[in-house]
């Protein structure tokens, strides 16, 4: 375990520096300059701009001074659209928001997502099991902004149930934490559906009804633990998809997240910004399916690593 | 292994948790004024700034030697009581008011001004708005003294400002200038605080110039000499401004606390105020803009405060290349254009159509000339003589525009139309991120190019500048000997009657024989608010909403809906 755990953390290292060379050089390649807006000033006013982000000695020179501020100092230097927060200043206060937004919404896909499947198994080829065969196909195809802008219509507009949007109470969370949610939900019920048939149909389960044990229990103790397992599997990757793919939720319901931040900084080509998010990112991720496949090899015994 | 579900869950609540109550706002009081800005705070740097929301803010913020009538625009006294300008309009001398403080309760002096000047001319400060200072005399050359030789350039002593004491300034100009005391009240010319800037100063080292750690403009560190004092500052959600209690017309500011906030659009800041989380919206939402008028119209609403200002949209035309640079083409572009239906089908809003550059009736005293009216037929004739009847023989144009608003594709798409139709001439529509337009815009990769313009001082010389050879802002590369020798002559006319006569004919001569921008229409703006629970905001020609006398008429109810972001 330790040396698996070791060998994944090298390898890591290697991933976090490939994905900063292939976003450097993506963000120098793409046409488009930081500095140049509306109102132009003197030239020189844009060579010292230049020059305090770094960009004025070539591209090599500058992927290396990036690279190495950020391997010596754990610095990421000042952003270029926001002169007054450093990268790391934006990250604290914007990811903290993307998290607690991403974690509710996953807590919702969770358990509402092995819930249905379990339900889905359970009344096989029945009217339940159809319902939630098309909700989910429903829940997979319909774009975010088309769940969002209905749920914004429904409950904000009309009916004023809940806020518009915002960041700040419980219940300003419930819309966007449901309209994140309901892509992963959906496609949690179909994998919990499938894996809970394939435990169904499995001897030891078919012992446990044979030994009397009543249908809730042979579920909750025999059939969802085992089911879970590949339902763990899918959290490292759900995990990294959820807080990326916050955008267009952070935009219909103005909450703010570190994914606009990140979509803005693109459009800006502010290159220190962009570098310093796609970086925490990766280093999460890598992080996230370290520690699920830890869990998962913990959870079932056939998993070895 | 019950716990397969439960130990992630139980994980993903406590980590949400603490993220959840790390990133909440603190609770506001009832007092508090929540208002909306049309885009992110970029910086709070005063010497940086050119957008509009970071410039509203530093208003509030800050105080110059002059501040804003907030109708007229015009200069009234500011932390400097009073001043006199000599005769030649060169030397003006700026008598400071002793009661004068800073947030923290120092007093303001000539020293805190010269300190901010002499920063915002260091190239390495890198203001945008550096050319401002230009006026002054021999700024100009010390500024690019400073950019040739860092290590020899000329002593700041050189610059025509001069402090006689702590509370007497003397600042003498390059050339008079009719407008350079509502200058003082821009946020280039606000004074800074250096005891509270110390703190965050790197010194120069060999050829690398003082520096100072942005993060000087956050709370607690910023200290400011305005209305207002910065007591809050959450990225991306507010900044909270509270009432200096130094300030020396403090009893002017009646606004307990101030919430400057912004929506990542336009249409859920409009469902913030619509809830009524957000008292004020700094614009009206271009896509309910027409529905909102027509309500207002109709007596439905009376919260929709709208009108021309100091901007206009435009079309620049590249002078660079053939056969474009041939005048005859762009004023029979100009002639096939019919504007009053752009403004009436297209954009479905009271703006103006432009025929000049200038904004009319903007500027006191200036009287703008005549256009080119529609005329197809005269236009016609024109290509004839440029040695293109029909529109034969002419390449089709790259048209230029930035994305982020889909009415400027409407407008290039019924333009493409009215010069295809009356003409004969055609064009190709790109469409590009404003980070990519603008960079192909300055190195002249168009032949057509979208553009705005709001000015940034009521003089005319705010739009006719950009067609001066050499000003970085000239983007069509237009260049005319007489052109600049009428700029010329103006800049030291001191008799400002004759100093606009100029203009005009300078602006006359641009918009019916020169022709490289095609004036569309003028902008309107405005600002939404319930005229019955808030007062004390202006709309003015240039929309510089002084944050100072906004205050409560009538306060509403405690709040039923959730203080936004």
């Amino acid at each position: 375990m330790k040396k698996f755990i070791l060998s994944r953390l090298l390898q890591s290292v290697v991933v976090v520096w490939l994905v900063y060379t292939a976003t450097f050089w993506l963000l120098m390649a793409t046409p488009g300059d930081p500095f140049i807006g509306k109102k132009q000033p003197p030239p020189a006013v844009l060579a010292a701009l230049r020059q305090r982000y770094g960009l004025d000695k070539g591209d090599f020179h500058a992927y290396l001074a990036y690279g190495w501020q950020i391997i010596a100092h754990g610095d990421f230097g000042p952003t270029i659209s926001y002169a007054n927060w450093t990268v790391l200043d934006v990250i604290r206060n914007s990811l903290p928001v993307s998290v607690a937004l991403g974690a509710l919404a996953l807590l919702i896909a969770l358990w509402l997502g092995v819930a249905a499947g379990l339900l889905g198994a359970v009344y096989r080829g029945r009217w339940p099991d159809i319902v939630l065969t098309v909700g989910t196909l429903l829940g997979i195809s319909l774009p975010t902004f088309v769940i969002g802008s209905g749920l914004l219509m429904v409950f904000a507009v009309e009916t004023s149930l809940l806020p518009s949007g915002g960041w700040g109470t419980l219940k300003q969370l419930i819309l966007p934490a449901f309209t994140l949610a309901v892509l992963f939900l959906a496609y949690l019920a179909r994998l919990s559906r499938a894996s809970t048939l394939d435990v169904i149909s499995s001897d030891f389960v078919r012992t446990a009804r044979a030994k009397g044990l009543s249908p809730m229990k042979v579920i909750a103790g025999h059939v969802l633990p085992n089911a879970s397992i590949a339902v763990l599997a899918f959290l490292g990757p759900a995990t990294a998809s959820i807080l990326t793919g916050s955008f267009i939720v952070e935009k219909i319901f103005a909450i703010p997240g570190l994914g606009e931040v990140f979509v803005n900084a693109c459009l800006d080509k502010d290159i220190p910004l962009v570098l310093g998010i796609v970086l925490v990112y990766t280093v999460l991720l890598v992080l996230m399916n370290l520690l699920v496949d830890i869990a998962c090899a913990m959870a079932d015994p056939r998993i070895r690593i | 292994m019950r716990q397969t579900l439960l130990i992630p869950s139980l994980v993903l609540f406590i980590v949400g948790s603490i993220c959840f109550y790390i990133s909440t706002p603190h609770q506001q009081g009832r007092d508090a004024i929540n208002f909306c800005e049309a885009g992110q705070i970029h910086t709070l740097d005063p010497d940086k700034m050119t957008w509009m929301q970071d410039i509203r803010v530093a208003m509030g913020l800050w105080e110059g030697l002059a501040q804003y009538n907030p109708q007229t625009l015009a200069p009234i006294p500011g932390v400097a009581k009073s001043w006199k300008i000599s005769h030649n309009g060169l030397t003006y001398t700026f008598f400071l008011r002793h009661n004068a403080r800073w947030s923290n309760g120092q007093m303001v002096t000539t020293a805190d001004f010269i300190f901010a000047w002499k920063r915002i001319l260091q190239p390495s400060t890198a203001a945008g708005y550096v050319t401002m200072l230009f006026h002054i005399a021999g700024a100009r050359a010390y500024f690019n003294s400073l950019a040739a030789h860092p290590l020899k350039h000329l002593p700041f002593s050189s610059v025509g400002i001069k402090a006689i004491t702590s509370h007497k300034l003397v600042v003498t100009l390059a050339h008079p200038c009719g407008y350079f005391l509502s200058l003082m009240a821009f946020p280039p010319f606000f004074p800074l605080n250096p005891a509270a800037m110390a703190h965050f100063r790197a010194a120069a080292h060999g050829g690398v110039p003082v520096q100072y750690d942005p993060r000087w403009t956050r709370p607690p560190h910023l200290v400011s000499d305005g209305p207002y004092r910065l007591a809050g500052w959450k990225f991306h959600q507010y900044l909270e401004l509270r009432p200096n209690r130094y300030y020396w017309d403090r009893r002017a500011v009646q606004c307990a606390a101030l919430y400057i906030r912004n929506f990542p659009d336009a249409q859920s800041a409009f469902l913030a105020y619509q809830s009524g989380a957000v008292d004020v919206l700094s614009f009206v939402p271009t896509r309910f803009a027409p529905a909102l008028l027509r309500q207002q119209r109709k007596h439905i609403r009376d919260d929709v405060h709208y009108r021309p200002v100091f901007g206009s949209y435009y079309f620049n035309v590249n002078c660079r290349h053939k056969p474009l640079n041939n005048p005859l083409i762009r004023r029979a572009l100009d002639m096939a254009i019919d504007k009053q239906a752009i403004v009436k089908d297209i954009l479905r809003l009271p703006d103006r159509p432009l025929e000049v550059l200038v904004p009319p009736e903007s500027i006191p005293g200036y009287k703008s000339p005549h256009g080119l009216p529609m005329n197809i037929s005269a236009a016609k004739k024109l290509l004839i003589k440029a040695g293109y009847p029909g529109g034969r023989g002419l390449p089709i144009f790259k048209f230029l525009t930035n994305s982020g608003a889909a009415i400027n594709i409407r407008i290039a798409q019924a333009i493409a139309e009215m010069w295809r139709k009356n003409l004969g001439v055609r064009i190709s529509i790109h469409e590009e991120e404003s980070k990519i337009f603008n960079q192909d815009v300055v190195h002249g990769n168009y032949d057509i190019a979208r553009a705005g313009w709001y000015g940034d001082y009521m003089d005319p010389t705010t739009w006719l500048d950009l067609f001066r050879t050499g000003n970085p802002n000239n983007l069509t590369g237009f260049s005319n000997a007489q052109l600049n020798a009428l700029l010329h002559k103006a800049s030291y006319q001191t008799s400002a009657v004759r100093r606009f006569a100029l203009l005009h004919q300078a602006e006359k001569l641009l918009v019916t024989r020169w022709m490289p921008s095609i004036p569309l229409f003028q902008y309107s703006d405005g600002l939404m608010y319930n005229p019955q629970r808030i007062g004390g905001i202006s709309t003015n020609v240039r929309m510089i909403t002084l944050l100072k006398y906004i205050h409560w008429i009538h306060r509403p109810a405690p709040r039923t809906a959730e203080a936004p972001q």
